[in-house]
């Protein structure tokens, strides 16, 4: 029975990377799972092109992000005009269903920064905890459309949450010595990683998407950073960095380079491995901070 | 002090700039400029494509390497038909840079940021350690500039002549203004190097035409642009780049009436003086009675007038509501308040209880989400209230403040009018009707487009929350039952 089924693919289409290492995580070989968002680029700022079109006529299911981190989708879904691809359809996943989302803001996606954060912060998969959730909806997704894969389907995803598991602890001993340390970060994608990890983020070097920060905002932040001891500086690997290495220069603490995103930095190549790198270059920096 | 460095950096491009700034002038090719930057952060643009940093060697010579090319492009524009003009031709060419910086970041993870920062600069980012750098660069081509000064200025104003032009010179002018041209669109960014390019060397050439003169006036008026664009991005939260540039014109508005007043005739000064400040109070006047105009047809749209008035005079929308009006708009503004407040408390909390104590639950984030969303939407609805009234409270206020301010600046500009116009007075007073005809057309107009006698929504709303609920018999309002809430109905 499995034979006959394992040359029974769908596709599925993801809008992130992220997505798509979890995806196939849970699918293996019985999915195919294409991503939309090219890996090293910022997906809130990502525009699609005439070529994801056809690469979502031929998804059998699509994911999304939700959280208006890729209301883009919607305009790929409406152009298709597929009802079933968009948002509450029978092909579409939505991967935020069941996660607990912080800084919920209200009911429209996008705020007066011009930021997708209206809802809350989408950053959630950085939150290794919550792959739990995301794979769950995605394995609800794909078994929708595969009923009688589901016992492989299972599997796959329990397996890769014993793994993911085990490595969590791990994860979590390496962090544990700078519980509580402030930090500061480019932009506001660490909050669930920052929950999973007891650390304090107190400030943000971008407070509106692509505008540069006014130099009020900067010397406040300077002199917060002093205050408050901050040891390190989050920079996300596809963001500019002068101003981040201007502040390093001004107070001494250390630039850190870490991937929001699976592909963003070489060494995040899945899901696991981009925890890996995040959790490991932060702890090296935090390592040589202290000394 | 995070400004220091960026003042220093900025005084000295503009000292070189405003030296290139003069030969550009005199050369008519005001544009080359920006096509040259643009050619510089193409050369950038590559550059970091191709993973180099914008500081390192191969960064430096990829942006030099773009930049000659569209300084050899530009030194080939003599040789251009004459049919096509020498400003469509920079033209091309600053486009097709843009353009193709544009196709060639797009294959890079940073992509539109790049270019946001290439046009606006990061002159913020600047360190103390790169000011020395520029210093001998520029002083090394300033000692070239200067030794071969005759020549050069000769062949920039020999290029409208005939005769006189020089390949060499103009290949050795334009050679040098991509160097510093490489040099300083990295870091202030293609908008403010054509500001320093330019204006300094227009507010130097107002006053004086002799070059030492119209260098050093215009390196002064551009370091006190500089330090006004600085503190202006400081004190009001702009964006420094941007604030910059908009200083530079400021300053050169100032230079023009500064130079109105130094250089009029003997005597002819008080005049000068008197038709400027009349000319001002006539604008004044016109933006008073524009702003009024607006006012009484579209009391309910953004008054900018009226917000001015109310910052300075605390005379806003609470004053022309009735009593019970007056209660509710308080109420909500004050409840608005409360909620934010609310809804940040419990940010802040759920911020320090991921490293304080024992973390929260996964259910206790939930819940705190919930009330987070319901207090944004409660302060939303407060927000509701508070533009509904105020739009009420305008609806008045336009009788009382915007009637006798209309009055006033029509009265006073017809005393400004000049006197031959005074000296008709029928011709004054057709003006004056026809434009007043006009304006009832158009007030008539708009108040039909907007069906003013129907009762806005929003109002009816807050009148039911005020009546307690009960649907009074309003003109074509809202029918139908609903459940009275502390808000009023939802929308229709």
């Amino acid at each position: 029975m499995h034979a006959a089924f394992a040359s029974a693919r769908i596709v599925v289409v993801a809008t992130t990377s992220d997505i798509a290492s979890l995806v196939s995580a849970v699918g293996g070989d019985l999915v195919q799972v294409k991503t939309i968002a090219p890996p090293a680029t910022d997906p809130e700022e990502f525009e699609p092109r005439a070529s994801d079109l056809s690469t979502l006529s031929d998804a059998d299911l699509i994911v999304r992000v939700g959280l208006g981190y890729d209301l883009w989708i919607d305009k790929l879904t409406i152009q298709l005009h597929r009802p079933e691809f968009q948002a509450g359809g029978r092909r579409s996943v939505d991967a935020s269903t069941g996660v607990p989302v912080l800084e919920v803001r209200g009911r429209n996606p996008v705020t007066e920064d011009g930021h997708a954060h209206g809802l809350g912060n989408p950053h959630y998969w950085l939150d290794p905890a919550n792959a739990d959730a995301v794979t769950a909806i995605i394995a609800e997704g794909i078994i929708g459309l595969m009923p009688a894969a589901r016992d492989t389907i299972v599997a796959n995803r329990n397996r890769f949450l014993a793994t993911l598991h085990e490595r969590i602890v791990a994860w979590m001993q390496q962090l544990a010595p700078y519980r509580g340390t402030a930090l500061v970060a480019y932009h506001n994608s660490w909050p669930y990683f920052a929950r999973r990890f007891h650390l304090n983020l107190i400030g943000f070097i971008e407070t509106k998407e692509g505008v540069a920060p006014s130099v009020a905002h900067l010397s406040s932040l300077i002199a917060v950073m002093r205050q408050s001891g901050a040891r390190a500086i989050l920079q996300e690997a596809y963001e500019p960095k002068n101003l981040s290495e201007m502040l390093s220069a001004r107070t001494g603490v250390p630039l850190v380079v870490l991937a929001p995103t699976v592909g963003s930095v070489p060494e995040a190549r899945d899901y696991l491995s981009l925890m890996d790198f995040n959790v490991g270059a932060l702890a090296r920096t935090l390592a040589t901070a202290s000394q | 002090m995070l400004l220091a460095a960026p003042f220093a950096a900025s005084a000295l491009f503009v000292a070189i700039h405003a030296n290139f700034g003069l030969h550009v002038l005199r050369r008519g090719i005001v544009f080359a400029d920006l096509a040259l930057a643009q050619m510089s952060a193409l050369g950038a643009t590559v550059a970091f494509a191709a993973g180099h940093a914008p500081t390192s060697a191969a960064g430096i010579a990829y942006t030099f390497l773009f930049a000659a090319i569209g300084a050899a492009l530009l030194t080939a524009s003599r040789v251009i038909p004459k049919e096509v003009q020498p400003e469509a031709y920079i033209g091309i060419i600053y486009v097709v840079a843009t353009a193709t910086t544009i196709v060639v970041v797009d294959r890079s993870p940073q992509g539109a940021e790049h270019v946001k920062q290439i046009l606006v600069g990061s002159i913020l980012a600047v360190s103390a350690s790169d000011l020395p750098k520029f210093a001998v660069l520029y002083a090394f081509i300033g000692a070239i500039h200067w030794l071969v000064r005759r020549p050069l200025l000769a062949a920039s104003e020999a290029v409208h002549s005939k005769t006189g032009r020089s390949l060499l010179w103009d290949f050795v002018f334009y050679s040098s203004f991509s160097v510093v041209v490489t040099s300083s669109v990295a870091t202030a960014g293609v908008l403010l190097v054509f500001c320093f390019l330019i204006i300094p060397a227009i507010i130097g050439s107002l006053f004086t035409r002799r070059i030492t003169y119209v260098l050093g006036i215009g390196w002064l008026g551009g370091v006190a642009a500089s330090a006004v664009g600085l503190a202006a991005s400081f004190e009001f939260e702009l964006p420094t780049g941007a604030a910059m540039a908009l200083a530079f014109t400021l300053m050169l508005v100032i230079g023009a009436v500064l130079r109105g007043l130094i250089f009029a005739p003997a005597g002819g000064r008080r005049i000068c003086i008197r038709i400027f400040l009349r000319a001002a109070s006539a604008m004044t006047l016109m933006t008073v009675l524009l702003s009024a105009i607006w006012l009484m047809i579209m009391p309910r749209a953004d008054q900018p007038m009226l917000d001015l008035l109310q910052s300075a005079t605390g005379i806003g929308p609470a004053t022309f509501l009735a009593v019970q009006e007056r209660a509710v708009y308080v109420e909500a503004l004050k409840d608005a308040g409360y909620r934010r407040s609310q809804e940040s408390q419990l940010t802040t909390l759920e911020r320090q209880s991921r490293w304080r104590g024992d973390g929260l639950s996964e259910t206790e984030v939930r819940r705190i989400g919930s009330f987070q969303q319901t207090f944004n939407e409660m302060a939303r609805g407060d927000d509701f209230v508070v533009k509904s009234l105020s739009g009420r409270a305008r609806e008045r206020e336009r009788w009382y403040v915007g009637l006798p301010l209309l009055i006033t600046s029509l009265l006073g500009l017809l005393i400004l009018l000049p006197s031959k116009w005074r000296a008709d007075p029928a011709r004054s007073r057709t003006v004056c009707l026809r434009f007043l005809r006009a304006f009832l057309h158009v007030a008539d107009f708009v108040r039909r487009l907007r069906g003013e006698k129907t009762e806005p929504a929003g109002d009816a709303m807050i009148r039911r929350s005020i009546n307690g609920g009960t649907v009074s018999a309003g003109p074509e309002a809202l029918t139908g039952g609903c459940q009275k809430t502390t808000y009023g109905c939802p929308d229709p």
